[in-house]
């Protein structure tokens, strides 16, 4: 039972991650049908600057809200100069490739100044486990679910209540009708990059005083939360937070019943077939083709 | 002998004569491996050039296909003590295999789906090459690979090295015949309108398939080849980060020409030996070159030389549009000889269509004489274009059924019907615009070509043959519309009003026996209306039976035969033009029960053309 529960909750916590991650792909595809490739690596990004800045002796909260500033001005300038070029067709895939060489730069660039030692993030939520019916797990970890269920319904009210987020929408469902009622689309979509690379800063820096900080920690889970983003149905944010959530636990089961080798070539083998047998993802729409 | 095979075959001739040269120089051992290599990446290249260049499909995993034909043939090599020969054409058909599996999803999805896909393919295939260490080696990999023998002959490097080459001729030849043939204009057809592609008798899985098969076997066998010449395989040269050196080759080069992919893995392998220099740094560049090759070159050197030579070097000349339907040309072979005779083109029985809760198409009757122009209207919104699509298979009917000259075809795909002999326009053109005008046109033909793919691939006789005869006749049909001059200018650059013409000729190319016309009229001029009034009748008086949907009045009361109205997703009249245009019902749907109704109706024809003179 403790082992169940214990599966459940580290299942949670990466599924935290995910869904944090997989919520920034949702903004950026409602924004401009594109997204950054390599958004994993924006996670990673926000992770050690946050370290590197503790490191120098600026306070945690101080040290997490410049990381977070950094990463959604680095999303920003990837929207400005790495997307929105190559995205100027329904069938480009340019702005894959670009974004693409973005990642490759920031991971290597990160290796070679940063080094690939993993250093923890200090906080005080990560000292002693808490139990819970046989099961041990940080406080820390539990916030990475509970943050991303949080960010979900913000973000709902932020699409529904403010003039921005309706704009966003409007956006979403039509980009040139949108761009006709004065609505400037370019701006919304580097808006929403940025939105999505703060939301990935956020999760690295919950998840970093757990897990140690490396170069390398952001483009397997970059993939997958796009992977997620993509089999949930890209267009609705509680799918994405729903199967996020699932996909975490379900790859913490395959780990503790079948082998840590398994996880990704069964949770990958899994989102193939999903997507095989709904093409439209879970919760996505099947659009009628007009001719 | 055209231009594009001249350069082909100077392009080859080259390209073996370097290779013997290069052979024949007295390489060093490392020069020889390192050319060797390259061409095996080319072959990869090739493929995957075929896949992004014409069918428009992109593989993020093409590494990985890679990896699966190499560790096939080592695997088979090594533990079950196969040959080099079956070794390798099984690596070869795994890949195959894997490709037409990897294929499936393109069925219903592209774009970023299909780069999931891809990628979590490779990254699943990854995994198992790590994880599986009684077969693949774990991470160690597979070595001790016995060197390739084939008749008794030992394949060292320097004989090694004319079966890659070998190799590589033999993919450069099947890439150019793929792409000069109804194949080629077919995937890139679906690439470029997926719609107009099922309205010509393309089936769009299909071609799909094939370039993913094509492309998979191509990158199989270079997986072979490698397994035989480094003699030992290991995951990490089948990684994600590879997939993405393979397109940056195919991308670098220019996606979609003959020479892109073996530029593009010359420079890149010639770059990456560059870039060692760098040491820790090297990856980094990659990135910065990936980057700079989407800023500098999106269309690759290919596209860009290209783009200057056409810019420099080609004097613009004027072209000239010729008066349409050009008389003096025969439709004859347009039409189909038709072997079962009905009065009956069509007939739909209760045909419905409902999308959630609105009923687009209510229960609708309609019986088209064959041989006769038959006229849908009605106001806007009433199920016309729905209509069309239902009978042509774009919709699938909720309830009702088709029937095409006697045989029951309600929910059939679209390309089977257009197999059958029913061609349509659209009522926003849907041309191929990247492709030539006369392309265009050939891919009409596309189903009427009996040469099988082996027969295209190796250029049998009967597929020149073909290849002849429907040139020709798309030539004709160009003169037919007026539009000959126009034949290598790319579609998209067309004025719209040719653009109509050519999706009318390429229809007509499919040799339809119902050419379905959805508001050819709209948009056109006054002149233009007149020519296609004169060309409707033409093809009515030859056999062909029109069905049209059109707003413009004038022009439907006097070419059809009958009309049929509809509102509201039902059919409200029915008939001769001149009866229908008087009743009461038809003007009321037009023009509301106000005051109107109370005078006597005037003919519909009337009140539009005295619209039309205010």
């Amino acid at each position: 039972m403790g082992e169940i529960i214990q599966y459940l909750l580290n299942g949670l916590t990466l599924g935290g991650i995910y869904a944090l991650l997989a919520l920034g792909f949702y903004i950026m595809w409602e924004a401009c049908k594109a997204a950054n490739f390599t958004h994993g690596d924006i996670y990673m990004l926000g992770v050690i600057v946050a370290v590197v800045l503790v490191e120098k002796g600026l306070p945690l909260i101080a040290a997490a809200v410049v990381a977070i500033a950094v990463a959604a001005v680095v999303g920003a300038i990837i929207e400005r100069f790495f997307v929105r070029p190559f995205n100027t067709d329904p069938h480009a895939i340019g702005w894959m490739l670009t974004t693409i060489a973005v990642g490759i730069m920031l991971e290597s660039g990160a290796t070679q100044t940063y080094g690939s030692f993993g250093k923890p993030l200090p906080s005080p939520l990560a000292d002693t486990p808490i139990r819970i019916g046989g099961a041990g797990i940080y406080a820390q970890e539990l916030l990475l679910p509970i943050v991303a269920i949080l960010a979900m319904f913000a973000l709902q009210a932020f699409y529904s209540r403010t003039t921005l987020g309706r704009a966003m929408r409007a956006v979403a469902t039509n980009r040139s009708a949108a761009g006709l009622m004065g609505i400037n689309p370019n701006r919304v979509a580097l808006i929403a990059f940025a939105l999505a690379a703060a939301i990935g800063a956020l999760a690295g820096i919950l998840i970093a005083p757990v897990v140690p900080a490396l170069p390398t920690m952001g483009a397997l889970v970059g993939l997958k939360a796009f992977g997620i983003a993509i089999v949930a149905g890209i267009s609705s944010a509680r799918g994405v937070v729903i199967v996020a959530l699932t996909y975490g636990v379900i790859e913490k089961f395959i780990e503790g019943y079948v082998s840590t080798g398994a996880r990704d070539a069964v949770g990958f083998t899994l989102m193939i077939l999903v997507l095989l047998m709904f093409p439209q993802g879970i919760f996505g729409r099947r659009e009628v083709v007009k001719v | 002998m055209n231009a594009a095979r001249a350069q082909f075959l100077i392009i080859l001739a080259l390209g073996i004569v370097f290779l013997v040269l290069f052979r024949e120089s007295g390489p060093s051992n490392y020069q020889l491996g390192l050319l060797m290599r390259t061409m095996i990446l080319m072959i990869v290249a090739i493929g995957l050039n075929i896949l992004i260049g014409q069918a428009g499909l992109v593989s993020l995993g093409q590494a990985a296909i890679y990896g699966l034909g190499a560790y096939v043939a080592a695997w088979l090599a090594v533990k079950q003590g196969v040959q080099f020969l079956p070794a390798v054409a099984a690596g070869t058909l795994a890949a195959a295999l894997c490709g037409a599996i990897l294929a499936y999803p393109t069925v219903r999805v592209r774009g970023v789906y299909l780069a999931v896909i891809t990628i979590a393919f490779g990254l699943v295939f990854q995994n198992i090459l790590v994880e599986w260490l009684s077969v693949t080696g774990g991470s160690q990999g597979l070595i001790g690979i016995p060197r390739g023998n084939v008749f008794g002959i030992s394949l060292t490097r320097p004989i090694y090295f004319w079966v890659v080459a070998g190799c590589l001729v033999f993919a450069f030849v099947m890439q150019y015949n793929i792409m000069h043939s109804r194949y080629g204009r077919a995937m890139r057809a679906t690439a470029q309108s997926e719609n107009a592609a099922r309205a010509l008798g393309i089936n769009l899985a299909g071609m799909r398939t094939l370039a993913f098969v094509i492309s998979a076997a191509l990158a199989g066998l270079a997986g072979g080849l490698y397994t035989f010449l480094n003699l030992f395989v290991n995951y990490e040269t089948f990684t994600f980060f590879h997939s993405i050196t393979f397109l940056l080759m195919v991308i670098l080069g220019g996606i979609g020409t003959m020479l892109g992919p073996v530029l593009g893995a010359s420079v890149l392998t010639y770059i990456a030996e560059v870039l060692q220099d760098l040491r820790e740094w090297q990856i980094f560049a990659y990135g910065v070159l990936l980057a700079l090759v989407m800023f500098v070159m999106p269309r690759g050197i290919v596209g860009t030389v290209h783009s200057l030579y056409t810019r420099f070097a080609v004097k613009p000349r004027g072209r000239e549009s010729n008066p349409w339907p050009n008389r003096e040309i025969s439709i004859a072979p347009a039409a189909r000889a038709d072997t079962h005779q009905t009065d009956m083109a069509l007939v739909t029985e209760g045909l419905t269509v409902r999308f959630g809760g609105l009923t687009a198409v209510d229960d609708v009757r309609l019986t088209v004489k064959a041989g006769s122009v038959h006229a849908l209207i009605g106001p806007n919104g009433a199920g016309k274009s729905s209509l069309l699509n239902l009978i042509s298979g774009f919709y699938q009917p909720t309830a009702g059924d088709v029937i095409f000259f006697g045989e029951k075809v309600g929910g059939r795909p679209s390309y089977e019907l257009a197999r059958r002999g029913m061609a349509r326009t659209f009522q926003n053109t849907e041309l191929f615009g990247q492709m030539t005008v006369l392309e265009n046109v050939l891919v009409g033909f596309h189903p009427h070509y009996a040469s099988n793919l082996a027969e295209t691939l190796l250029r049998l006789p009967r597929f020149g043959r073909e290849e002849r005869e429907f040139l020709k006749q798309a030539q004709d049909l160009l003169r037919f519309v007026g539009l000959a001059d126009y034949a290598g200018e790319e579609a998209r650059n067309l004025p719209f009003g040719h653009q109509r013409r050519l999706e009318i000729a390429r229809a007509l190319a499919l040799r339809p026996r119902l050419l379905l016309l959805d508001e050819p009229a709209a948009g056109l001029t006054h002149g233009e209306i007149e020519d296609l009034k004169a060309l409707i009748r033409l093809l009515a008086d030859n056999g062909v039976t029109v069905i049209l949907v059109e707003h413009h009045v004038d022009m439907v009361m006097t070419v059809s035969d009958n009309v049929t109205v509809l509102d509201y997703g039902k059919v409200i009249a029915s008939g001769p033009a001149a009866e229908v245009q008087d009743n009461p019902l038809v003007i009321e749907a037009y023009f509301g029960a106000g005051n109107l109704a109370l005078k006597r109706p005037e003919p519909l024809a009337a009140m539009a053309q005295r619209g039309a003179a205010e």
